[in-house]
């Protein structure tokens, strides 16, 4: 009888299963539908013309013809750009991390004093994230001036977005025992943050602020474009009077600097994990 | 002296976790409370520290009662208050030593205390309370290395250095092996004996009860069953504390 039961009991979790199946292949093939309508509708969008790009190839050549060999006596020149690109976005990290940190607990659900601060400084992070840091960059350059200055603030502010966000989900996910446990022993509130919270999660911010310098390093070559200092202000008036030599050396420094700044931090990354 | 009076809980949804529960812990005894899962042992402990408010019962530690406190009063009574958990809860990057310091900061508000630091002389205590639970050569180690049973002595030394009147251990032995279990207990008895500390302690584990404890408290539904030198608790007693959550 028992056995009965359970055969029946199979037949209906195979019925059950192949229409699991069936629904689960259909949602498949919509999807990867979905996905192609995707792609195409971009491709008209975008007006996408990939002869233009075949017929382009001579210019393109020329370009490259033009701009070798680089050149390299120039590259005294170019060498105060590129530390004031590198120290634009060390100063834009650094800015943002010491503005990220505080917002960052407010901001967390299960340390914020209070629900009114943590939609203030959710607000501020989503703020700061979503408006570009090029359109940072115009308003700082605007605000201060022509200069490496503008773009680090501009580094800064944008960076308070990024890792404000990072830095809330990182301190939300963190192990709350210990938090707890000093609370307990009658710590105040500012020496629960830096005895308790800080140290639980120092490591993950670190991680996440050489990540994001990272990331500004590539940022403040683009800021160099709108007048925010650094190589980039050079490589745009290089590109505009067709000095393709010294274009070619400017990238030449440029790939040096983002391969050495991505390596270095990807090994203290490694060394802290 | 630690004072439970009358101590009452219900929840929004009607359920009862606590009713008319008291019990006293005199300074120098080791009272362990025993009950099955839901008992109402957590809660009990929960209330005393007041992570919880009661619905009714007061909580009394020497001449304070804790009941009404609230803010940065209930803080400063809970300095008197010290409490160790199942898990060790320490900062897993910090040193040993620094784990232990840190259970003095309630006591040390600094603007060096305030930006991360510890003061020279709690550093320095550090080592006589680590000394007291046999650790005092792991005391620069980094926190996250230790095994279970470090790791609770670690958390008893830092209630040591809260110096406080009470300690409360709420299944401290739970996830530790039967030696280390045994080490953790002994260690609790003598400190209630030679520091004159209240303790109250909640565990799972019946013969450490009979091994331990000065007095042993059953509950059951949030009730006390008993509440016994240990030498007058009977088998069948503790059994009944059981009953229901076999059934």
């Amino acid at each position: 009888m028992t056995a009965a039961v359970d055969l029946r009991a199979t037949k209906v979790r195979v019925f059950a299963n192949g229409w699991g199946s069936a629904l689960s292949g259909a949602a498949r093939i919509v999807g990867i539908l979905v996905a192609i309508l995707v792609v195409i509708q971009s491709l008209i969008v975008v007006e996408a013309r990939p002869q233009d790009l075949i017929t382009g190839v001579h210019g393109m050549a020329d370009i490259i013809r033009r701009a070798m060999p680089p050149d390299f006596s120039k590259l005294r020149d170019a060498l105060w750009p590129a530390l004031e690109t590198v120290d634009i976005a060390i100063f834009g990290t650094f800015s943002g991390v010491i503005l990220a940190i505080p917002l960052a607990v407010l901001a967390a659900a299960n340390v914020t004093p209070s629900r009114f601060m943590y939609y203030l400084a959710r607000s501020i992070i989503v703020f700061t994230r979503a408006v570009p840091d090029l359109v940072w960059a115009l308003f700082f350059v605007t605000a201060v001036g022509l200069g490496p200055f503008p773009g680090g603030l501009a580094l800064a502010v944008h960076s308070v977005g990024m890792l404000g966000r990072l830095f809330a989900e990182t301190i939300e996910h963190m192990d709350m025992a210990p938090i707890d446990a000093l609370s307990l022993t009658g710590a105040r509130r500012i020496q629960i943050f830096t005895h308790g919270i800080i140290p639980t999660v120092l490591t993950s911010l670190v991680g996440i602020s050489l990540y994001r310098l990272d990331e500004n390093i590539r940022s403040s070559l683009v800021l160099g474009f709108v007048g925010a200092g650094g190589i980039g202000f050079q490589l745009l008036s290089a590109m505009n009077l067709f000095q393709y030599r010294e274009v070619s050396l400017l990238l030449i420094v440029i790939f040096v600097i983002v391969l050495t700044v991505e390596r270095l931090s990807a090994f203290l990354r490694q060394r802290l994990a | 002296m630690l004072s439970v009076r009358h101590l009452t809980l219900r929840y929004p949804n009607g359920t009862c976790a606590l009713a008319d529960f008291s019990l006293q812990v005199k300074p120098g005894e080791l009272v362990i409370v025993l009950g099955g899962n839901g008992s109402g042992k957590t809660t009990l402990l929960r209330c005393i520290t007041r992570t919880l408010a009661p619905t009714a019962g007061e909580v009394w530690l020497n001449d304070t009662n804790l009941t009404p406190l609230t803010g940065d009063k209930l803080r400063r009574a809970r300095l008197a208050l010290a409490m160790i958990s199942q898990h060790a809860s320490l900062v897993r990057r910090s040193s040993v030593l620094a784990n232990v310091a840190t259970g003095a900061l309630g006591r040390h508000f600094t603007p060096w205390t305030a930006i991360g630091g510890l003061p020279a002389a709690e550093l320095s205590a550090a080592y006589g309370y680590l000394d007291e639970v046999g650790l005092t050569h792991l005391a620069q180690q980094r926190a996250g290395t230790l095994s279970g049973g470090q790791a609770q002595r670690v958390a008893i030394a830092r209630a040591l250095a809260q110096k406080p009147k009470a300690l409360l251990a709420d299944e401290p032995v739970a996830s530790l092996d039967p030696e280390a279990a045994e080490d953790i207990m002994r260690l609790l008895r003598r400190l209630a004996v030679e520091e004159n500390l209240a303790v109250l302690c909640v565990l799972h584990q019946v013969e450490l009860a009979y091994a331990y404890a000065h007095r042993v408290v059953g509950i059951r539904d949030g009730r006390v069953e008993f509440d016994l030198p240990r030498a007058d608790v009977s088998r069948d007693a503790v059994k009944r504390l059981y009953m229901s959550e076999a059934a």
